[in-house]
């Protein structure tokens, strides 16, 4: 049962931490947070672990570890040295707005997930609607960033919603499936982050709204 | 008899794809060498049909367990209008032949161009598959063909205004071909059938649907009202093509189809004939204002054709309400407009080609100066407008008396009839005073200047304004 | 023996595309070699692929690695695309990105990772429709996503930068959404499958699905219809599309159009068929029902109003997806069979399109529709395929859309939905306008200046004749094999496998589905 209110409890803590990625101004500081978050999303698969006895999810810890913690933060860090002269844009969203939004992300996720009937998953209800609105979250980073910087880290935020997701639902699922998510996740960071940089470099801004040429 | 329609299907497509690759002096030879073989094929067929008692047949080529897909008809039908229509089509190949030369004064030609043989053999072997298809989808394809040939021939000069008159003709047309499209699949859906002889089961409300379709299709073809405005554009065509889109090619394919579909259906709904009439009639109307204002000779023709095509429809609509007569016209009248047509845009055509122009004011004397031509317009400008004793008056006739005889059981089509007269007459003086002013009196300048025709033009001239007289003899012992 | 094939074909690309990478080693030869390397990919993918399609054809299935990857009919009809049309474009590949160096529109250094790029998006797409692990697929789609952004943006123009970024970002977002389609579907089905190894196979829920949760699945279906649906480019997800095609080299939007939207499409159908054993056809038919038809409508207007070729070609992919979906929805044997028949047809096509406004753009450097103009003094053979392309495009006969556009319509009359098919038929009326207008004033008119006249290279233009005689072969004629391995996909599309006795005929389906009846016509030509 502890082991339950422990998961339950730490993921309420990713949505603190996601919350402070997205709200922080500083490139830098957000990719540290996010690091954090990761940090406490690798002790909720330890937790799940110890609770379920499924040995393969020691292993999706230690890749989490791995690619969430280091290497995803690693490669954001890399990608704003490069950038790092650039002017921040401006928020499209203002910060209360996008709180609230966060607030109403977590409420429906929380409603939708009561009315499911699963299964494997019904004593820790909480976490997977959290997991649910963690990834609602990065989305809604996605939406109100428009630094493109910060956009790849709304990318991330929903890749540890749908992981923990995976954590929780698909923990039986063989190993192989969670190596093809973690390699594609860090695949997609790295590749937007490139992007993000080139794209930088030939237009001189990393604000979303300035790529707009493209229309109808 | 089937190998002599396949022949007549088949040959011009082969011949279009050979012209584009065969050496360019050969062209023009091997292209009247391929129409005449279609033509003669059609003719050949003619003769053993009859000879053989006129018995009506459907061959099935290809047919996969109960479903016929593509078929042959030859019955009285078909048979007739495949002949006018190759034939013509052979024609218009060897008019062609002289009217695209350096020679020509409107629009001279350095080089002979393959792809306006190629689209116009391909035009003249749809139109032999549209003739004798027996089934629903046979007709579809070799319709949407002949959209696509007139596109590439409409817009054969390649100029601003050539290309947005042919970009009108194929996307009028194909947006009404949905009619077809949606016909055909219903049909399909219906009967699990493609084959036209199944129509005559239908119940009535499949009837309505089925007709309604192809009724949309054929006014889009035949450049009937709320379609028409492609036609008069398209004059931007060289004039044979204009003539043979005019006469026997175009937009005779949408009054074909209706006809083959109320020969195989045995009839149709009376609401189809009530539109039918109605819209035949306010087209026949507006073509006849439109009569007036008009100074280029093709566009004239253009508005006569209109008119005339709603002289089809008008019969053919008529016919729903039982009269075997106005049937018989119709078709008479498709096969007769054809050659009287035919003629009068190949006079337009000779006329450009020896003048530089086809401006009514300007066009005076032409008996005196051009003898040939000026008989020739003599002919066709009472055939179309049907004075005996000239193919069309014998058809207009028949649609008349079929018109009496319908309205025997329906009064208030007498109504529409009497429109038709009228109609016909006040086309007949409108064309009469344009004769007048244009074929005698004194040669004005452009006349005078006129040079020689060319050899190939003055047989194509001569032969269609001596089938102009006979081919109502013919159609009417044909079918009577 | 075809599980070796099987394994060999997702192998062989990933190696060779690796080799194709590190190619930029090599020096001066460094383009050269890639081209090798990327010329023997392609082609053992197609042989590889064509011997495992083969083995369909004897077998009824291939599996290899642990039933992980799985190919039945249904998914060698689209490897068939894959392995066909990627063959060709990378053929067609070889002349357009020389002709690019040429030009200084790419470096020479850049060859080897286009390459690279291009071989590893195969490999991906190869993975997608063989993967039997519904996990998998998603990680599949989701690699095809990331395989292709850099071929999107690797001019490096702003344009380019822009497109590939909008793709990245909102197939990645897009897709996302799958993943929980895809993890409820397989939380709902380990619960009484009792291997978890299981669970994850496509094979094993299907042939479970009615045990499934009613309610998740269509919570998972919908779900999944936006994440795929959103790769697929079924409107109103498609936004990324017309971008990324447009600004794509040429090859790759042929890739992206003809290979790509339709491997997504596999994963729904895939999606689909569970549904269908679990809850019945109904909903998943009326979800395709709507979306295939907005699709349509929306593409048609879009197309109207475009201005740029590729654009243009972009859009009516977003409607002949459309289309295919619809006729999932249209549903029955015909309804799907006129599908899998549109989407072999279609790629073919769009593969054909697209390289020739490679063409068009290696001519007159532009893709706006109002400076290309006579085409005809300028590259005779190229505006020959754009007007045969073009019709086929518009559904007209002889070419091999008539069949399966006539097919799909016909089977939507069938299953009775006059009325929307009559309103989608003027829609289309729209684009055939549309289209008519677009080939019209690029194949005549008046030359523009600064236009050098004579065709492209003969490399750039064999890869599409080809195209152009498989184009109108399969509107004349369909091979026995297709039709074949059309039947079996039907049939795993209703019964989730294909019935035990391979020679059941759909013909022998029920006699009173004749629209199929009519899609094998084409096929009697041969006999």
């Amino acid at each position: 049962m502890f082991g339950f209110n422990l998961i339950n409890t730490l993921s309420g803590l990713l949505i603190i931490t996601s919350l402070i990625v997205i709200e922080t101004r500083s490139l830098r500081r957000s990719a540290y947070y996010y690091a954090v978050q990761s940090i406490v999303l690798v002790l909720i698969f330890l937790t799940l672990a110890v609770t379920t006895g499924q040995k393969q999810l020691f292993l999706w810890a230690a890749s989490a570890l791995v690619t969430k913690a280091i290497l995803t933060p690693y490669i954001l860090l890399r990608g704003e040295d490069r950038v790092a002269s650039a002017a921040p844009p401006p928020q499209a969203v203002r910060p209360a707005l996008a709180i609230v939004l966060a607030a109403i992300s977590v409420v429906v996720s929380f409603v939708v997930i009561n009315q499911l009937d699963l299964k494997i998953a019904n004593e820790y209800k909480p976490a997977l609607a959290v997991s649910v609105a963690h990834f609602f979250f990065g989305q809604l980073c996605i939406l109100t960033q428009r630094n493109i910087l910060k956009q790849i880290l709304g990318f991330c935020l929903m890749e540890n919603g749908s992981h923990l997701t995976l954590a929780l639902l698909a923990y039986s699922a063989p190993e192989l499936v969670e190596i093809g998510i973690a390699t594609d996740a860090i695949f997609g960071v790295l590749i937007m982050t490139i992007l993000a940089v080139q794209i930088y470099r030939k237009l001189d801004t990393l604000d979303a709204a300035s790529l707009t040429s493209l229309k109808g | 008899m089937t190998g002599l329609i396949i022949a007549s299907i088949l040959a011009p497509f082969l011949g279009g794809l050979l012209v584009l690759v065969i050496p360019r002096a050969w062209i023009k030879l091997f292209s009247q060498a391929v129409a005449l073989a279609a033509a003669a094929c059609s003719l050949l067929l003619l003769i053993s049909f009859a000879s053989a008692g006129k018995t009506p047949a459907t061959v099935n080529l290809i047919s996969l367990g109960n479903t016929v897909v593509f078929g042959l008809v030859i019955d009285r039908l078909s048979v007739l209008i495949g002949l006018a229509f190759i034939l013509v089509g052979f024609l218009i190949v060897v008019y062609s032949t002289g009217y695209l030369s350096d020679k020509n004064r409107e629009h001279p030609e350095k080089e002979v161009e393959r792809r306006y043989y190629f689209f116009l053999l391909c035009f003249i072997g749809s139109m032999a598959g549209v003739v004798y298809a027996s089934t629903m989808l046979g007709m579809l394809i070799f319709f949407e063909l002949t959209g696509v040939c007139s596109w590439g021939l409409i817009g054969y000069y390649d100029n601003e205004k050539a290309r947005k008159a042919a970009l009108k003709a194929i996307i009028v047309t194909q947006a009404a071909s949905i009619g077809l499209y949606a016909a055909t699949a219903y049909f399909f859906a219906v009967t699990r059938s493609l084959q036209l002889s199944e129509m005559a089961g239908l119940t009535e409300s499949a009837k309505t649907v089925i007709f309604l379709g192809v009724l949309i299709a054929g006014f889009g073809k035949s450049a009937q009202l709320p379609f028409h405005f492609w036609l008069p554009d398209a004059m931007v065509a060289p004039t044979p093509i204009s003539a043979y889109l005019h006469a026997a090619s175009m937009v005779k394919v949408g009054v074909y189809i209706f006809a083959r579909c109320l020969g195989s259906a045995n009839g149709a709904p009376k609401i189809i004939g009530v539109i039918g009439c109605v819209c035949a009639i306010a087209t026949m109307i507006y073509g006849f204002i439109m009569y007036f204002p008009q100074k280029d000779l093709k566009k004239l023709l253009a508005y006569s054709t209109i008119a005339q095509l709603s002289y089809i429809f008008f019969a053919l609509s008529l016919s729903v309400f039982g009269s075997t007569l106005a049937f018989n016209g119709a078709v008479a009248h498709i096969f007769n407009h054809a050659f009287a047509k035919g003629l009068f845009f190949l006079v337009a055509g000779a006329l450009s080609y020896t003048t530089g122009t086809r401006m009514l004011p300007s066009l005076r004397g032409v008996l005196a100066k051009m003898p040939l031509v000026g008989a020739s317009f003599a002919v066709a400008a009472l055939a179309v407008t049907g004075v005996p004793p000239f193919n069309c008056f014998f058809s207009k006739f028949t649609i008349f008396a079929g018109g009496f005889e319908a309205a025997k059981t329906e009064p208030l089509l007498l109504i529409l009839v009497i429109i038709a007269m009228f109609e016909s007459i006040g086309s007949f003086a409108w064309l009469f005073w344009i004769f007048s002013s244009t074929v005698p009196g004194e040669p004005s300048e452009e006349v005078a200047s006129a040079t020689a025709l060319a050899p190939s033009m003055q047989a194509v001239l001569i032969a269609l304004a001596g089938l102009t007289l006979v081919s109502g003899f013919f159609a009417a012992n044909w079918i009577g | 023996m075809y599980t070796n094939y099987l394994s060999w074909l997702l192998l062989a690309p990933i190696l060779l595309s690796l080799a194709a990478f590190s190619a930029r080693w090599a020096g001066k030869l460094a383009m050269r070699v890639a081209e090798v390397l990327h010329f023997i990919t392609i082609l053992v993918v197609l042989i590889l692929g064509l011997l495992v399609i083969q083995g369909v054809l004897v077998e009824g299935s291939v599996v290899a690695l642990n039933d992980w990857l799985h190919v039945d009919a249904l998914a060698a009809v689209f490897l068939l695309i894959v392995c066909v049309v990627g063959f060709l474009v990378g053929i067609y590949s070889i002349g357009y990105i020389r002709n690019d160096v040429r030009t200084g529109e790419l470096q020479a250094d850049q060859v080897s990772t286009y390459y690279g790029l291009f071989d590893l998006f195969l490999f991906t797409m190869v993975l997608v429709v063989t993967a039997n692990n519904i996990i998998m697929m998603w990680v599949a789609i989701e690699a095809t996503t990331l395989g292709s952004t850099f071929l999107v943006g690797i001019y490096g123009h702003r344009s380019s930068l822009e497109a590939a970024w909008k793709y990245v970002i909102i197939c990645t977002v897009g897709v996302a959404f799958a993943l929980y389609g895809t993890v409820l579907v397989y939380s709902d089905a380990v619960n009484f499958l009792q291997r978890p190894e299981a669970a994850v196979l496509w094979t094993e829920i299907v042939k479970n699905a009615r045990a499934l949760d009613p309610t998740l699945l269509k919570l998972a279906f919908v779900f999944i219809l936006i994440g795929f649906g959103t790769k697929a480019g079924i409107f109103p997800m498609h936004a990324w599309l017309p971008d990324a095609h447009s600004e794509a080299p040429s090859p790759v939007s042929a890739l992206l159009s003809g290979v790509l939207l339709n491997c997504a499409l596999l994963v729904i159908i895939r999606f689909a068929i569970i549904l269908e054993q679990g809850i019945g056809p109904e909903f998943p038919q009326m979800i395709f029902l709507i979306f295939g038809s907005l699709s349509v409508v929306a593409a048609a207007l879009f197309i109207f109003v475009q201005r740029d070729i590729k654009r243009l070609l972009a859009y009516s992919s977003v409607e002949n997806i459309g289309l295919i979906v619809l006729a999932f929805g249209i549903g029955g044997p015909a309804g799907i069979l006129a599908a899998l028949l549109h989407t072999i047809n279609h790629s073919l096509v769009k593969a054909l399109m697209f390289c020739t406004s490679g063409n068009i753009l290696v001519k007159y450097h532009t893709r706006d529709l109002s400076k290309i103009k006579g085409m005809l003094q300028v590259a005779p053979f190229t505006s020959f395929v754009l007007l045969v392309g073009t019709l086929a495009l518009i559904g007209s006969p002889p070419f091999n859309i008539f069949i399966s556009k006539f097919s799909i319509f016909s089977a939507g009359f069938f299953s009775g939905f006059p009325l929307l098919m009559v309103v989608l038929l003027l829609f289309l009326a729209i684009v055939f306008a549309a289209f008519m207008k677009m080939a019209s004033s690029a194949v005549f008119g008046s030359l523009p200046e600064n236009i050098t006249k004579g065709d492209v290279r003969i490399s750039m233009l064999a890869p599409i004749a080809v195209l152009v005689i498989l184009v109108l072969a399969l509107g004349l004629y369909l091979p026995p094999q297709i039709s074949m391995l059309l039947n079996q996909a039907a049939l795993i599309s209703i019964h989730g496998n294909a019935a035990a006795d391979a020679s059941i005929s759909l013909l022998n389906f029920s006699n009173s589905e004749l629209p199929i009846a009519f899609l094998q016509f084409a096929q009697l030509f041969g006999r």
